[in-house]
């Protein structure tokens, strides 16, 4: 035997060219959706992963082998089971993410039930829909072309199958959905700019933003620690004129001023309203303008530069400040954001003078930290116990930070109930949240009011497209201490335990993955940093141009366009009237090509008008060798002319009717003729 | 069922304020567009030809051979055709400056003369949310015979010609009397095939029942009452008496084929039969 023997993977590779067009279809099928669903395996349950691998590997293995499908018992008992488990999972079945659960099982599922086309059909939908359900999660540019691909990939699916004959190549259906993929694309980008961005049609499930991180409302000791992982970008500035000093780049969440012992929490005071210290900001230098573009945190909080003395301009939004200089919305933030806003990082704020709400900010919850109370005792005791002594107390905890082998780290470890004992005796050393919570506990044990204030720090200048981007792991936790005649004054612990958190760009590096390090490793670090630079621009105008495309820039665009005071009513009529354009252009097209006879038919149609006119006497649907006999015994004999319009009649006749001449041939020749039917003797 | 789709990722993108969705909604929406484009072009410009439909005897299905021509620079995929009002479709993909042949079936519901039933021609390619179709009357007729009876009973008794040599003994005996150069319409068995073979002409033997006797088929000697049984009868003896290769005529009341024999004679017959 002369054949080769294939080894078993040569076999293995060459087999989906001799498979079946059924199992080959179902196989390209199966991988589609495989890569479908795959970037929703970090959201969704585990058993939904493996419930969904299970059933599109055992399809892909019955596909592989041609063998039948389960019986529908199979099927009702899986759904039954889905059904159950899901309602473990979620304790619903109905909101975004049981949602996305069920789809993605019973999508799988209805893969072994591809018995008729309609049950295709219904599997190429689903899919669609997974493919929208994964932009719940991520709407960055990476998903997009991964979306993009499996979009692609399905209509390509869904082309083949309906190429019902032989087995095409996939290569051929790939084809044509692309191209109609790229001729659709205009219509897509035309209903995309235009099609009026409206509110929800009605309330969305709690859980529509879960699964964002970002900042909280309440501080636990260990929360902002994992923010500290997260590399997502929280917000994007852009400043006008100079960036001010790292310094001063604190942009200002929630204030968290109670603490039970375990968790901070916004303020919650005994006292009335007009009791409570005001806000009573006092600003001093120059403004500092700027743009943000924020990431959609589910909250209520505009992240603003400390300390603005005028709301943010919105759309659509309204921004309130607090007592406590945090700037709210009127409700979550679920689309990125984009707002100009003020600040004045030279600033005073509450009042000068002691007053009974401040009452709040030093309360301790008792029987927490005793070593704590014990160090305050003895501190007062130290440097006195008038109020006057206490920016000198403030000093020397600070200088405690400083020298007393206080250390800053990312993986502190889980702190017990007496947080700030161990962080002041024990460990000594936290990230900023056990500083900043510890050092308010000591201020307060020592009835020095103090406050956590949350937010973010720092970020990094894009030398690509000039923006600022705060990343969440930018995330921090600093203090604001109350002092007579200053007021509420900003004070970082964290800065005097490590001052490169604060002052410089240094950050503490969480250890890179194994991937992470293989790759980064092999990279010059200044190149790793500009190709950096350069995805973050990239990504940020994927932001600013597509996920931030909103009402206002499409009313932006009307406006542009020549409409005064345009509203969604005008998008409206643009959409329409492009329709209708475009629609008018196919129809006249159409009708146009209806027209178009055939160049042969339409030269003898000419012919015989003409002919007409001469006074020829014609039947309907002459063909030309019956024209040239109605030339004869019509016309005298004796015309000069007659011998030249039958010779052109019967050329044209065998222009059509001669035996095989080829396309081309035939083309010139009719060319020829219809040059010679313009310089035929016609009468005037 | 892509409409109800395209609604709901479009409430979902709405209600969860998803640009993406959006972006991936109407680029489903700009492709079914451009599909219904794609579609109508797999048929418009498509040459559909028929190829005469033989004759049939009733109660057999009608095959009608359709050559479609596509001019164009594309593959024309999945083209179905079909009967009208049947759901029997034959695809076929037409390759671009070719053609493909694709057969329809027709059942004629009794004998006679029918024109070729109107068929039409649909495509659902390339997502099959669109179908386009056209429909298409083809001037063409199918002879319907009528249904040979079977088992039928033996032939009646031919008549002896007036100038006839031969006695009636010798009359299924196959003898042949002598050969003479091929005539249109001698059966096959009857060609001197070796003669054939040397001398390059056609040869038929002279049988003796060819020219000895006379069949007259007329429906009187049917026995029935019923026409159609009738015309069933002598349909089922005009095949044999062809089989036999007997000269024979045929009988319908006052129409009258003169005796003959071979395919042309047949056909004229069963044709007679079937416009009864």
């Amino acid at each position: 035997m002369s054949a080769t023997a294939l080894s078993p993977w040569q076999r293995w590779l060459a087999a989906p060219g001799h498979l079946p067009r059924d199992s080959r279809d179902t196989l390209f099928m199966l991988l589609v959706i495989f890569w479908v669903v795959l970037p929703q395996v970090g959201n969704l349950p585990v058993w939904c992963t493996t419930l969904s691998a299970g059933v599109l590997v055992w399809r892909g293995w019955l596909a592989w082998g041609a063998r039948a499908l389960p019986s529908r018992w199979w099927l009702l008992g899986l759904l039954g089971l889905t059904l159950a488990a899901t309602w473990l999972s979620h304790k619903t079945l109905l909101g975004r993410d049981a949602g996305v659960t069920l789809i993605v099982v019973l999508l799988a599922l209805k893969t072994l039930e591809l018995r008729a086309q309609r049950d295709a059909f219904v599997v190429f939908f689903l899919s669609f829909f997974v493919i929208l359900s994964n932009f719940f999660f991520s709407q960055s540019l990476l998903t997009a072309a991964a979306m993009l691909i499996a979009t692609l990939g399905l209509l390509t699916a869904l082309v083949n199958a309906h190429m019902p004959v032989g087995k095409p190549p996939l290569r051929d259906a790939a084809r044509i959905a692309g191209w109609m993929a790229l001729l659709g694309a205009p219509i897509m980008a035309v209903l995309f700019v235009l099609f009026p961005r409206m509110a929800p049609l009605w309330g969305m499930p709690g859980d529509a933003m879960s699964g964002r991180s970002g900042l909280s409302a309440t501080m636990q000791v260990g929360t902002i620690a994992s923010l500290a992982l997260d590399d997502s970008i929280a917000m994007r500035v852009r400043f006008e004129g100079a960036v001010p000093p790292q310094s001063s780049l604190y942009f200002r969440g929630p204030v968290l001023s109670t603490f039970d012992g375990r968790t901070w929490q916004p303020l919650r005071s005994g006292f009335p309203t007009r009791m409570q210290p005001a806000a009573e900001l006092r600003v001093q230098g120059p403004a500092v303008s700027y743009t943000v573009t924020l990431e959609p945190n589910s909250r209520p909080w505009l992240l603003m530069l400390d300390a603005a003395t005028n709301p943010p301009r919105l759309a659509g939004l309204e921004a309130t400040m607090t007592s406590e200089l945090q700037w709210l919305t009127n409700r979550p933030i679920t689309e990125l954001l984009r707002y100009r806003a003020q600040s004045y990082t030279d600033f005073q704020h509450g009042p000068m003078r002691p007053t009974a709400g401040l009452q709040d900010y030093v309360d301790l919850p008792p029987s927490f930290n005793p070593r704590t109370l014990q160090l305050a005792a003895d501190l007062r005791r130290q440097f006195g116990s008038a109020s006057a002594d206490n920016p000198q107390l403030v000093a020397a905890v600070l200088e405690r930070l400083r020298s007393g082998g206080y250390t800053y780290t990312l993986d502190p470890g889980v702190f017990g109930q007496h947080s700030a004992d161990e962080f002041w005796f024990d460990r000594r050393e936290g990230f900023c949240e056990h500083i900043a919570s510890s050092f308010v506990i000591l201020l307060r044990a020592m009835d020095i009011p103090a406050r956590v204030v949350t937010g973010y720090q720092g970020g990094e200048l894009n030398a690509v497209d000039g923006f600022f981007i705060v990343r969440q792991r930018d995330a921090h936790a600093w203090t604001e201490v109350w002092l007579d005649k200053k007021g509420w004054v900003r004070v970082d612990p964290t800065s005097s335990v490590a001052p490169g958190r604060t002052g410089t760009l240094q950050r503490l590096q969480s250890p890179p993955g194994l991937i992470g390090g293989a790759l980064l490793g092999t990279v010059n670090p200044a190149f790793a940093l500009q190709m950096r630079a350069m995805w973050d621009a990239m990504n940020n105008s994927w932001n600013q141009w597509v996920l931030n495309y909103s009402e206002g820039k499409q009313l932006n665009l009307l406006s542009q366009l020549g409409f005064e005071s345009p509203s969604w009513e005008d998008l409206i009529v643009v959409l329409a009237a492009l329709l209708t354009l475009t629609s008018l252009a196919g129809a006249g097209w159409a009708f146009w090509q209806r027209q178009r006879h055939d160049p042969w038919v339409k030269l003898l149609s000419e012919a015989e008008i003409k002919l007409t006119k001469m006074g020829v006497h014609l039947p309907a649907q002459c063909p030309p060798r019956q024209m040239a006999r109605q030339l004869q015994t019509q016309l005298a004999p004796t015309h000069p002319d007659l011998a030249a319009f039958c010779d052109w009649l019967l050329r044209l006749e065998a222009v059509r009717y001669a035996p095989a001449i080829g396309q081309i041939a035939m083309k010139t020749r009719l060319a020829t003729l219809q040059r010679e039917f313009k310089q035929l003797p016609w009468p005037p | 069922m892509l409409g109800a789709t395209l609604l709901v990722m479009l409430v979902a993108s709405i209600n969860y304020q998803l640009n993406l969705g959006y972006v991936l909604t109407f680029l489903l929406a700009g492709s079914a567009v451009v599909a219904m484009h794609i579609s109508h072009a797999t048929l418009r410009g498509l040459n559909i030809n028929l190829i005469a439909p033989g004759a049939v005897f009733a109660g057999a299905t009608a095959i009608i051979d359709i050559k479609m021509n596509n001019p164009g620079q594309r593959t024309r995929y999945g083209v179905g055709l079909a009967v009208q009002g049947t759901d029997h479709w034959a695809w076929t993909d037409v390759p671009p400056q070719g053609s493909s042949a694709v057969q329809v079936a027709f059942h004629p519901p009794r004998r006679g003369v029918y024109r070729v039933p109107a068929l039409t021609a649909e495509t659902r390619f390339p997502l099959g949310t669109f179908r386009v179709w056209t429909v298409w009357r083809p001037a063409a007729q199918v002879m319907v015979y009528p249904a040979p009876e079977a088992p039928a009973p033996a032939l009646p008794p031919g008549e002896l010609q007036a100038h006839g040599t031969t006695s009636t003994a010798r009359q299924a005996s196959g003898d042949f009397d002598g050969v003479r150069a091929y005539r249109r319409g001698d059966p096959l068995k009857h060609i001197v095939w070796k003669k054939w073979a040397k001398s390059d002409q056609l040869i038929s033997r002279e049988s003796s029942e060819s020219h000895g006797q006379t069949l007259w088929l007329g429906t009187q000697d049917t026995g029935l009452t019923d026409s159609e049984k009738q015309l069933s009868r002598l349909c089922a003896w005009v095949l044999q008496a062809d089989t036999a290769g007997l000269d024979y005529g045929l009988r319908l009341g006052r129409l009258e084929i003169a005796p003959a024999h071979g395919e042309l004679h047949k056909n004229r017959c069963l044709q007679a039969l079937a416009r009864q």
